[in-house]
């Protein structure tokens, strides 16, 4: 290869160079400008377009550190001798004009050329070109993920103290440049303060929001109209009345309006987050409880408290009544919790309830609740329950027993003297022997089981072993048995008589009373058992509970009316049984109801009406004061519930101006207005038929003379 | 002919010169073959001038007719042997390339041919109109499959306000996938339902509408996401229509005192008479004129629609009022007593009662077994029931069946029958909404029914725009209606049979909503789209058919067969294909191989 041939190449070089150069720059640049424009577009709510100042301005990020047009010849020369050993440090001498060469130089030109043309110069920039390649491939792959990401996982990460919700499709009025809405919540909520880009605000209840708006014209006027109803005049803050700000603590949903040099913009909603009392929920003990003789007086509480901000303090409050009738005294007490509360939005709490220590005896009832509070110092208590300990004396008293109907009077002493023979029997347990105490024991328990056989018979128990159970009845008498001998007279009435109708055993009580007896049989017998099996002290107990359901049967069974003083008009006889009524009145009312409110009636027929305006019919004035009526209650349902009326309004009012029927606007109205008139029952109505011509008349006077 | 026989022998002319020069070219290669290509090429150019026909011998039948309705397959059409004819263009719709006739007027066409004895109909058949016109024809019916998509379906045109608009059908799906069916109307979803593949399912959906006056809901099929069909359900709500009550008391209690508020509230008018001494009465007018009850007589009972009574009232009347009643229900008012005592009878209507013991009992609830509707309990022990008849209706009963409430006929009148004594149980439990539907279904059912001046039906019953559709009026009197269409005045035509029914016949032009007057009262109708309720029109059209050919008592009449020949020409393309072959061989011969 000659100088000139050589020279050329290495020119040519230069331009496959920086064509590559640009190739792989232009690669970089794409990987670069998609992440970045799809974090840009996902995080921050730019378009799509973003993508094109991103190109240029990475591209001439690029440029700055790598002025790629600045390569020359000499350059690619450079590259070269650093490059192949085998060019010796010489390809400059290429570039070289073709007078200055000396004789040398002529001799390294031809020694050198012989390697030209490199085949393999470009290899090390189309590596880098594919390496850029992978680049592209991660960068795009990278961005489809970021897209894919779930929003609420995109929204956390960025922006946590933001409580509003998603971003809703809002009409921001054209004159608008800029705008603010900042969002301070109450101390108490313990949320942080925040701005939004957003015109539809969500905020927690008393919290205060600043709006701030900047506008791309000076305005002379800026108003906001709440809930349409109070109007505010904002104040510009700058010369140029381009600057508006204002501020206002929100407790009321609603929703608001701009108004803008006397244009009104869309309607922005304003949802508030109520702050909730705290929720107590008390898993033990039940409603009531009872302690019965024998069981630990002790409750233990078992509470679950939760509040949606925190909970600053909660207690206990308790009453206790004892005595009994007019002599009932009540003692009231605050119990704290020992644990502290640091403004927890959950708490569980345990706390022993020692009915001893708070002062109550056998007989005494106990009732309480859970007062807690919030925070914000809102005030929530549980439902009141109910303790109650068994009194044993008042058990064993015979009051009630010795007057009236007394249903059961000996059995009832029994289970006393059974109770009162346990405690004899466990009072004397040391000085007798074991064999002695044993047969005590066990002759108790056989007491026992006869007491509890008689009240089974209440029941129509006649086997031993069920409690309760009810026989079979083996109806088909006759059947097997065998022959009557003549002149049997008991096996013929046997024939003919139900032998289990016996006047006495035959049961006379309700359900209710049944149930309880039978629970009664089952203390019993659990009593037995522990009696049988020497264990007087555990029989104990049951022996008490029998005894107090037994009690408490013996009260239901009777109704008590107490005596009281009566005062009657004296009688005057002259009167009585004359059969004159000539002082007697015949009264008459004569009344009409006034519907005032046609409420209802208005909007059902603006639905019919909405439904010609679907077929394209346009509003007439009668018309369109309905709507106007219409527009009114939804403004009133929109300010207390803006999430559900709000939208419609928007849609009522596009509706009423606009000379293009739209479908969606139409049902979301007719939705939202059926909501308004609620549910309704059918009422009466009368029935049409057909009409009454001569023919039909004479044709059902014909049936009627027939049938009969 | 001559024409045809000069150029024939111009080809044979020109074919010869060209066989002639053939012979003489120097170049004698592939000479056969450029004989052959001359000769074809001269006789396919002969044949694309003159044509070739050829004759074919058909067999047909003379005395049938085949005629091709929407719905034939297109396997069935191809095996149709003879002559099809179609009336109805949308067949050309469906089947682009059908080989048939198309017939503008069949009665014509049947008049014009008198030997045609037998019609076959293909597909979901003709309407009851086209119907008439095949009356003098044997007529075979082979019905296409049944249409896939709502093919029966009702509702009533007019609702009164507050009862409930019940949409009933059937749905026939003969696709492979599930098809959801649903009403929609007002913007709002109202039910649903989900119809199975290959499968037929009844529907019914109920919904109080809320709206005053004029609405179209609809019914729409959805596959997945397509919309199948989207059928309109026009209707109106009229206002609500009051009804006059008069309640007779002998006692007061809480059952005529809550009665009456309810009633007032909701502005009926209410007239009661409480008895408190011997002809000594407690009288209420609400939301009505002061009349003097003191007396029942029949100017009293005029204009009322219900009399409620107990039976110790009804007892205390004395025999001129009782007949005074008697004659009102005759002629349509209600009565309804109440009834207290097992063992007191009333002289109108004496409901057959027995008395079960409390003790055993627990308050049940109640339903009303007609509406399907279930009340609340009441909490007290209903003890007293009713032993209903064959002729009597039972309204209420208790969930095991036993009735409470009862009715029958009484000349045009209901005499009603009820055993339930504290329904205001209900209102002071809050539960209102049970005590609107108890007394609502019994007042319903009670009182006098309103005759109204005219009934108007229109046949058919969807009216279509651009279709041809008679209206009937029928009247009380004899008189001519006036029927005025907009502006246009229709003439009305008297039934023959039927003095005060009239007809007349008009096209509705305007889709829609559309008012008729008639003696100057407005008649609010729907007109349908031709598209509307397509399949229920085809399964319609198949019923009809089917009913027309059972109803016919003409015996199958035997084919008579025709042979006939045709003549059929063979397509000039395959000539002219046979030029250009013969033209390029030739060409290419000349260009190409000898030059090699």
């Amino acid at each position: 290869m000659s100088k000139a041939e050589g020279e050329k190449w290495i020119q040519q070089l230069r331009v496959k160079w920086i064509s590559l150069y640009w190739l792989q720059g232009a690669l970089l640049n794409l990987a670069i400008s998609i992440v970045l424009m799809v974090v840009a577009t996902r995080f921050l709510s730019f378009s799509y377009w973003i993508l094109l100042p991103l190109l240029v301005l990475v591209a001439a990020v690029q440029l700055w550190f790598k002025p790629i047009w600045k390569i020359t010849t000499l350059d690619i020369a450079r590259h070269l001798n650093t490059k192949y050993a085998v060019l010796e440090e010489s390809t400059a001498l290429f570039l070289k004009p073709e007078t200055e060469i000396a004789l040398l130089e002529h001799l390294q030109i031809e020694k050198i050329s012989a390697y030209f043309p490199i085949t393999d110069s470009l290899n090390g920039l189309w590596r880098k070109i594919g390496y850029s390649l992978i680049v592209l491939m991660c960068s795009i792959g990278l961005s489809l993920l970021i897209n894919r990401l779930p929003y609420s996982f995109v929204e956390d990460q960025l922006n946590t103290t933001t409580a509003a919700s998603a971003v809703v499709k809002e009409h921001i009025p054209a004159q608008l440049q800029s705008f603010k809405v900042s969002i301070t919540p109450p101390v108490y909520t313990r949320n942080k303060e925040r701005t939004q880009k957003q015109l539809t605000i969500k905020v927690e209840a008393n919290a205060k929001v600043d709006w701030k708006f900047e506008t791309n014209t000076s305005l002379k006027s800026l108003k906001m109209i709440f809930n349409d109803k109070e109007v505010h005049q904002l104040k510009p803050s700058n010369a140029d009345s381009t600057v508006w700000s204002f501020s206002r603590t929100i407790t009321q949903p609603g929703f608001y309006q701009l108004v803008l040099d006397g244009q009104k913009s869309d309607l922005y909603q304003i949802e508030v987050i109520p702050d909730l009392p705290v929720q107590i929920k008390i898993i033990q003990p039940k409603q009531r409880t009872v302690i019965d003789i024998g069981q630990p007086q002790k409750v233990n509480l078992n509470i679950n408290l939760t509040d949606d901000y925190g909970i600053k303090d909660a207690f206990i409050s308790v009453t206790m009544a004892s005595g009994k009738g007019e002599g009932v005294s009540f003692t009231e007490k605050k119990l704290s919790f020992n644990t502290s509360f640091n403004n927890q939005q959950e708490i569980k709490l345990q706390q022993l309830l020692e009915l001893k220590t708070l002062g109550m005896k056998p007989g005494d009832e106990l009732y309480f609740f859970v007062q807690a509070l919030d925070n914000h110092g809102q005030v929530s208590r549980s439902d009141v329950y109910f303790v109650s300990i068994v009194d044993p004396t008042e058990l064993m008293s015979m009051a009630g027993m010795t007057n009236g109907v007394d249903l059961v009077p000996e059995y009832f002493r029994s289970q006393r003297q059974i109770i009162i023979d346990t405690e004899k029997l466990l009072k004397e347990q040391e000085s007798l022997s074991t064999e002695e105490f044993k047969n005590r024991s066990n002759a108790l328990g056989i007491d026992q089981k006869l007491l509890r056989l008689r009240y089974g018979k209440f029941l129509g128990e006649e086997a031993e072993t069920e409690i309760g159970g009810d026989h079979d009845h083996d109806d088909d008498h006759g059947k097997g048995e065998p022959e009557a001998k003549f002149g049997d007279v008991q096996a013929i009435m046997d024939k003919y008589a139900h032998k289990h109708d016996i006047a006495e055993d035959a049961t006379f009580f309700e359900p209710e009373l049944k149930a309880q007896l039978k629970a009664v049989l089952t203390e019993m017998w659990s009593s037995e058992l522990q009696l049988r099996t020497y264990k007087p002290q555990g029989a104990l107990p049951f022996e008490y509970k029998a005894l107090r359901l037994l009690k408490d049967l013996q009260q239901k069974s009777r109704a008590y009316v107490a005596k009281t003083t009566v005062k009657t008009t004296t009688l005057k006889p002259e009167k009585r049984l004359s059969g004159e009524l000539g002082k007697i009145i015949s009264p008459l009312q004569q009344a009409d109801f006034e519907k005032k409110d046609q409420t209802t009636e208005n909007l059902k027929t603006l639905l019919s009406l909405l439904e010609s305006r679907k077929t394209g019919n346009s509003f007439n004035a009668a018309d369109r004061q309905l709507l106007h009526e219409a527009e009114g209650q939804l403004i009133g349902a929109a300010a207390n519930q803006p999430g559900i009326y709000l939208a419609a309004l928007k849609s009522l009012r596009k509706m009423s101006i606009a000379s293009k029927v739209n479908l969606k606007d139409i049902e979301l109205v007719q939705q939202v207005v059926q909501k308004l008139i609620g549910q309704e029952t059918a009422k009466p109505q009368t029935q049409n038929v057909g009409a009454a011509n001569n023919l039909s008349k004479t044709y059902f006077n014909y049936l009627k003379k027939q049938s009969r | 002919m001559e024409f045809k026989y000069a150029i024939l022998l111009a080809c044979l002319a020109f074919g010869i010169f060209l066989v002639y020069k053939e012979f003489k070219r120097k170049n004698k290669a592939h000479l056969v073959w450029r004989i052959i290509a001359s000769v074809a090429m001269v006789g396919a150019f002969a044949a694309l001038i003159v044509p070739i026909t050829y004759t074919v011998k058909k067999v047909e039948s003379v005395n049938e007719l085949n005629l091709i309705t929407v719905g034939t397959s297109s396997p069935t059409i191809a095996a149709i042997k003879g002559n099809k004819y179609y009336v109805d263009s949308a067949v050309l719709k469906a089947h682009q390339n059908i080989k048939a006739n198309y017939l503008p007027d069949l009665a014509y066409h049947l008049q014009l041919h008198p030997e045609l004895k037998q019609v076959h109909i293909y597909g979901y058949g003709l309407g009851k109109e086209e119907l008439k016109k095949l009356e003098n024809h044997t007529v075979a019916f082979h019905a296409g499959s049944v249409p896939s998509g709502v093919i029966s379906c009702n509702w009533p045109a007019e609702l009164k306000a507050t009862t409930p608009l019940i949409v009933q059908g059937n749905y026939q799906n003969e696709s492979d996938q599930a098809i959801k069916l649903l009403l929609f109307g007002l913007g709002k979803n109202i039910d649903s339902l989900s119809v199975k593949a290959k499968s037929s399912v009844d529907f019914s959906f109920k919904t109080i509408p809320k709206q005053t006056g004029k609405a179209v809901y609809r019914l729409i099929a959805l596959q997945g996401k397509d919309t199948l069909s989207k059928e309109p359900v026009p209707f109106t709500v009229a206002k609500k229509e009051v009804m006059n009550v008069l309640v007779l008391a002998s006692f007061p209690d809480f059952e005529y005192k809550f009665l009456k508020k309810w009633l007032y509230e909701n502005q009926y008018p209410v007239a009661l008479r409480s008895r408190i001494s011997k002809n000594k009465y407690s009288t209420d007018f609400l939301n009505r004129k002061e009349t003097n009850l003191d007396q029942i007589n029949s100017e009293t009972l005029k204009n009322i629609a219900v009399l409620l009574a107990d039976e110790e009232e009804l007892k205390a009347l004395s025999a001129k009022e009782r007949s005074t009643i008697q004659l009102a229900v005759e002629n349509g008012m209600g009565l309804m007593i109440r009834l207290i005592d097992p063992k007191q009878t009333n002289p109108f209507q004496n409901f057959n009662r027995y008395e079960i013991p409390a003790s055993a009992e627990k308050p049940l609830a109640f339903k009303i077994p007609a509406e399907n509707a279930n009340l609340n309990v009441l909490p007290f022990v209903q003890t007293l029931f009713l032993k209903t008849g064959a002729n009597e209706q039972i309204l209420v009963a208790d969930t095991k069946g036993r009735a409470v409430v009862s009715t029958q006929l009484h000349g045009m009148g209901q005499v009603m029958g009820s055993t339930i004594s504290a329904t205001y149980q209900w209102q002071l439990a809050g539960k209102s909404a049970d005590y609107t539907t108890f007394w609502s279904t019994l007042l319903d059912k009670a009182s006098r029914k309103k005759s109204m001046d005219q009934t108007v039906q229109f046949v058919p019953q969807l009216t279509t725009v651009d279709q041809r559709t008679r209206l009937i009026v029928s009247g009380t009197d004899d008189k001519v209606p006036d029927m005025r269409l907009g502006e246009v005045k229709l003439s009305p035509r008297q039934n023959m049979e039927l003095p005060f029914e009239w007809d007349a016949v008009f096209w509705p032009s305007q889709l829609g909503w559309n008012q008729l007057k008639i003696n100057q009262k407005a008649v609010d109708f729907y007109v349908y789209q031709k598209s509307d309720w397509q399949n229920l029109k085809n399964a319609n059209k198949i019923s009809s058919t089917n009913h027309f050919i059972a109803n016919q008592n003409k015996k199958q009449v035997n084919a008579l067969q025709n042979n006939s020949s045709v003549e059929k020409e063979i397509s000039k393309w395959w000539f002219l294909a046979i030029f250009l072959m013969a033209a390029s061989f030739l060409w290419y011969e000349l260009r190409i191989l000898e030059n090699k």
